[in-house]
Formats: C-alpha cells, structure tokens, sequence
C-alpha cells in the first residue's frame, strides 16, 4: 500500500543498488587485482547470457510460447554488428580467402570520418558506431522474427518451437555458405572489429588508465533488461502474462492474441540479436559455428535454473551457470592427486558429466527453480510487509 | 424493433457427427435479461460460443444491433455431411470474427469454469480489461509516456472494483479469493471492458442459496446501473425465474420453448425435459 503511492517500491530500490554495488564492484576489482582473471571472463560472458536470458524468459515465462530459436537470432546479431563495424582497412585482410570483402560500409569508419579517429573523436566514433550496429543487429533479428512469426505464431505453440530450432540450424548452415562469403567470411572467422577492450580508457601515450570492459557488458545488458522489465510492468506486459495464464479469457477480454504473441516475439528477437552483438564483442571472433542449439540449450537451463518467469531469477542463475561452468568446476578437468595417487575420474570431460548431474538434480527436484515466479525486489518487498505486520 | 441488441438465426453449429446447437433463432431487446436454459449437454455455452467468436457456427447468422457480427454456411467438409438445416440460406458472403475483434464491439462474457487469470491479482485482473480500448501503444506504454491513460485506467478500475464491494481484496491473488467472490470478479472483469451486451454462463454455479440470492439481486443491479443488456445461462431455477424477462429453453440443441417465466413454468414440454417434476 504504502509502496504504491511512491511508484518505486522499497524492493526495487534495493534491487538497484546491489546492481550498482555490483557495477562499482566490477570496475574497482578490475582496475586493482589482475585484469586477465577469470572472474572477468565470468563476468562478461554472465553479462551477456543474462540478456539473452532474459529474452528467452519473455517469451516462455511471460507470454507462455515456446520457442528455441534464442542461438539464431544471436547469430543474425552478432553477424550484422561484426559486418557493419569492422574497419574498412582491415576488411580486405579479413575476407582474404575470398579476395577481400563484398562490403565496404563500416559504421565505426563512418563516423572517424565525420568526427575524427584519434583521441577522443576516435573513442566517439567507436562508441556510436557499436551502438548503430548493435541497434541494427536487433533490427535485422527484429524482422526476421516477424516473417518466421507470421506462419507460426498461428499454429499451436508447439509447433514454434519446432520451428524456430529448425530455422536456427538452416541460419547456421546459411551463413557458412561459401557463396556469401564476400559477406560472411564463409565458415572463416569475423574479427577485427570492437570489443569490450576497446572501452577501455586510454591516455594519449597508449597506456590503460581505466578498465571499463567488464563494466561496459553489464552496462548494456542492465540498460536492455532494464527496458524489458519496463515492457513486463506495463499494460502490454500484463496482457503477455493473461495470455500465459488463459488464453481464452484474453481473448474474451478483448486481447488480441496474434498481434500480442507477435509483438512478444518480436522484442524478445530484437534483444536476442543486441544480445548477439554483445557476444560477438565478448568473444571477439564471429563464427557462425558458435551458435548451435547447444548454446540455446544453456540458455534455456539458465531460464530454468533461474526460474520461469523471474527476471532476477534468469540474471542470478546465468551469472551461477557460467561461473560454474568457466571457472568453478574447471579443476575436475585436470588431473589430480592425493599423496601421489593420481585420482580416477578426474581427466577432460569430467566437468561436463558433473556438471550435467548438478542440473538434471535441479530440473528434477527443484523445478520451479531458484525464485519461482518472483522477483529479487519482492522478497525485499515481503520481509518488509511481514515487518509492518510484527509493528501492528 | 430498433431496439433488438442480439439476434440470433438459424444458428447451428455441428461438431462431427453432432450438432450441439440446431438452427437455434432468438431475439434480445435492449435492457432485457433473458435466460437460456436446458438439461446438461443441451448446447448452451455452444451458443454463447457461437456469439463471441469462440466458435464459427456451421450454419445461421448473428446480428449485434442491427449489424451482422457472424454468418455462415455449410463449407469444406460439411457441405455433404452437414446434418442440420437451412444449410443453403445462408450462401455467399461469410462474416467470422476472432472472439477480441466482437469484444471490441461491444460484448463481454463470463465463463461456465471460472477463467480468471491465476498469476495476476484482483485489481490486475480488472485493470487488463481495459486494455483493448487504450490508446498507447507499445512504445508509449513501456517508456512510460502513457502516463494519463494508465491513469485513468487505474482509476476506473479502483471505481470499479468499489463498486463491486471488491476493492478490499484488490492487491490479493485472484484465485484466492472464495468461489462466489471469484464469480464476481470475473463479472467485474467483464463490465470493466464496458460491454453494451453481457453473456453470464452460469454465474451461480457452485453457489449456496444465500450467495445466489444475493447474486439475483446483483445481476439486477449491474443492469440497472450500467443500461446493459444481460443474456443468461443458468440452472438454479430459482434464480432465472426470478430474474428474467424472457426465457429460451434448449434440449438437444433445439428450442422446445420459449416465453415469459410464468409460460416457462407451466410449458408440459420443459417440465417433462428439464425441470423434470
Ligand atoms: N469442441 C467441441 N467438440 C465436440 N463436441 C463438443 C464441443 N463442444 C461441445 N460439444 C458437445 O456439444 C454438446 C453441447 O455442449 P455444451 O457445453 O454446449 O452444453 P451445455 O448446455 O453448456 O451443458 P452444461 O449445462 O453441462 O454446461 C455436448 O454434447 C458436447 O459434448
Ligand atoms: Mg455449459
């Protein structure tokens, strides 16, 4: 009650400072211990996965539709960010293999042009041109989602599923085609063209004088979840969930299903594909060999693991996945020994076999996952309630 | 004349082998409550599925005032093994709407099973119903822009909801809330989306006595306040005899009476089919 009339609730509140706790964290630890940790590493590639994450939980958490197309439309990112923001004088050196690029257009080249490519100007030009060819990494994801949603979306939602796999895997076999290797580098590697480290702030001698490249994911990622949750709260939000919770009533309500399914999908892909851009600046190479339906699958665990219909849910568990799967669980990889004795089990591989133990325990037992259908700020928000009623 | 609100004709609507509604005609005038009644499976809430879009009947026509919302004839399939009648009165132009587009005419509904939506609380329950009529857009609606409308939609909600005597519940979980208060609820959702016809499938069901008077009492009420029409399914005699202008009595998906209450009540045919001695 007391909440409402201040339209941010305490929870809330809470919830954004651990976030800002978090980022401030990020970039003291990353300008004092060694920046080549792999906490870094962790962090980064959390950052990203929580976005993609996030897309996923809107589309299965909150509007109830199925689909595992999450790697695709990655790919369809991360290849329009890479494309468009390579530098035109490393372009021809790139598509070597096919005689140099079919494309010379390059947003970040663009704008040195206009502004300048030193200094500062230069760090300008960078920035715009990163966040034009991410915006159109989700433009182009954007679209395709609404051509492969028109058919589908029709149809019952098992068949979304279906078909946004399928279509993941054919985008797959497509942008390895040697055909269109004047704009895809084939199955050959796109690179050259900037990552999280070019945020990093340099004086004019060359030298790093702050570290932002852990920050700047976190940054991008929290500014697009932080839309999402705005979507989520709003009227259109409310509707996507009626449609999760009875179709029928929202349609007796007066709810267009196809229009309201479609607009899901499509924002749901648009950050799908800023997602993919992130990753390619995560990964610094774009290989369309990365986004098998493997990597969809990891991010439906962490939708999983995180909670079906928990925004803060999905953020926690993919910072947890990834940790463990980067970093945590890394030992049981190698060898080890005990007095000498080398110990059985613990060669290359092992990680995955525990690892695949330790989800399958919590699909099976701990299924609504981590926070359910709740968020981070309605815990904070019920400790107080319960606080409120021990005063009465 | 002028004043007919829904005007069914011909209505049938066959599932496979069986016809649930057989060319069913009726007429609602406006401010009536009309009742339809029948046994168990007789097709009731078929023909309320007829009229809001849920189902496209096979064959007939349904006119919400004056303007045809639904028409239909025999096709694909049905053209040989349709087994009702007038099948070929009803030729060319086909009129098939989803059940958002007829809401947005002007016809709310409640359902037989309560259908209310299970995460959302009573206020977000209500406030959604308002929705289809909202200007914003998605844009205006995520950045906050729609500041005014949200506004408004939140206040008339609250009126609403006050209204109903529900408004102490609001910021519970809908399906909380007791059976009869549920049934309400999805009343007050339904009124909320400003309907000039309301389609109430049962409303008493599962009621005590004392709940269903007071929901008699209630259906009046919301008529009387809101200038709707009000067209009822229900099985609690008491209830429709009470309440009704006019009562249309289905068995097998056919009419086997139609009239005023007192008729109803005396007609050999229904006490034989339904009220059953
Ligand atoms: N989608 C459907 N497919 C096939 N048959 C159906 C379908 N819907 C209804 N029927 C059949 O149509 C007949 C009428 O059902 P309906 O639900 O309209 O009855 P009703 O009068 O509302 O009964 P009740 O009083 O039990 O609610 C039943 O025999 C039912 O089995
Ligand atoms: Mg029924």
């Amino acid at each position: 009650m007391l909440n409402e009339k201040k339209g941010i609730s305490r929870g809330a509140i809470i919830t954004l400072m651990i976030v800002l706790v978090v980022c401030i964290l990020t970039i003291v630890l990353e300008n004092t211990i060694n920046p080549n940790s792999l906490l870094f590493t962790v962090i980064r590639k959390a950052a990203v996965y929580s976005l993609v994450a996030v897309t996923m939980n809107l589309l299965n958490g909150f509007t109830g539709l199925f689909s595992l197309g999450q790697a695709g439309f990655m790919l369809l990112g991360a290849y329009t960010y890479a494309i468009l923001t390579i530098p035109t004088d490393v372009r021809d050196s790139i598509y070597y293999l096919f005689g140099g690029a079919g494309f010379h257009f390059s947003t970040v080249s663009f704008f040195e042009g206009i502004i300048g490519d030193s200094g500062v100007a230069g760090f300008i030009s960078m920035i715009l041109g990163v966040l034009i060819a991410m915006l159109v990494g989700g433009i182009v994801a954007a679209i395709v989602a609404y051509l492969i949603g028109l058919p589908v979306l029709r149809l019952k939602s098992d068949y979304l599923a279906i078909a946004t796999l399928g279509f993941a895997e054919i985008l797959r076999a497509i942008f390895q085609w040697d055909k269109l290797g004047k704009v895809t580098n084939g199955a050959n590697a796109l690179r050259g063209y900037p990552t999280f480290a070019d945020f990093n702030i340099k004086n004019a001698q060359g030298i790093t004088v702050l570290r932002l490249s852990s920050f700047i994911p976190i940054l991008f990622a929290g500014i697009c979840i932080l839309i999402i949750i705005l979507l989520i709260n709003s009227s259109y939000g409310r509707a996507f969930k009626a449609i999760r919770d009875d179709e029928v009533a929202a349609e007796a309500m007066g709810i267009n299903l196809a229009k309201h399914k479609m607009m899901s999908f499509i924002i749901s892909s648009f950050f799908a594909g800023v997602g993919g851009a992130l990753f390619a600046m995560f990964a610094s190479t774009v290989q369309a060999k990365t986004f098998t339906s493997a990597m969809t699958y990891e991010i439906f665990l962490i939708v999983v693991i995180g909670g079906i219909g928990s925004i803060s849910g999905s953020c926690i568990a993919s910072f947890l996945y990834i940790a463990c799967s980067e970093w945590w669980l890394r030992f049981l990889d190698n060898t080890q020994y005990i007095n000498g004795n080398q110990l059985p089990l613990f060669k290359n591989g092992f990680r995955m076999v525990v690892f695949s133990v330790v989800i399958m325990i919590i699909v099976l037992f701990f299924r609504t996952g981590m926070m359910g259908d709740k968020e981070l700020s309605d815990l904070f928000n019920k400790k107080r309630r319960k606080k409120v009623k021990a005063d009465e | 004349m002028s004043n007919n609100v829904l005007h069914l004709e011909n209505v049938t609507m066959q599932f496979g082998g069986v016809v649930a509604v057989d060319n069913f005609s009726m007429d609602i005038n406006e401010g009536e409550i009309v009742s339809l009644i029948g046994p168990n499976g007789a097709g009731k809430t078929t023909a309320f599925n007829c009229v809001t879009g849920v189902y496209e009947p096979t064959n007939g026509l349904v006119e919400f005032y004056g303007k045809p919302i639904v028409r239909n004839h025999p096709q694909g399939k049905m053209k040989k093994g349709y087994l009702g009648q007038n099948g070929d009165m009803y030729l060319g132009e086909v009129i098939s709407q989803t059940p958002d587009e007829i809401t947005k005419l002007g016809i709310a509904r409640t359902f037989q099973n309560i259908r209310l939506w299970k995460s959302m609380t009573v206020f977000e329950n209500v406030l959604l119903a308002k929705h289809m009529n909202a200007k914003q857009n998605v844009f205006s609606a995520t950045f906050r822009t729609n500041k005014k409308e949200e506004e408004r939609m939140r206040r008339e909600t609250l009126e609403l909801l006050k209204q109903q005597g529900l408004d102490k519940y609001k910021d519970e979980l809908a399906t909380s809330l007791p059976y009869g208060l549920q049934r309400r609820l999805e009343i007050a959702r339904a009124l909320a989306a400003e309907p000039k016809l309301l389609l109430l499938d049962e409303p008493a069901a599962g009621m005590n006595p004392q709940e269903t008077e007071e929901l008699t009492a209630f259906i009046r009420q919301i008529r009387d306040d809101y200038n709707i029409t009000i067209f009822l399914i229900e099985h609690h005699m008491n209830l429709v005899m009470d309440i009704s202008d006019r009562i249309y009595v289905i068995e097998f998906g056919k009419e086997i009476a139609h009239g005023l209450p007192k008729e109803i009540q005396k007609n050999p045919k229904v006490i034989d089919a339904y009220l059953g001695g």
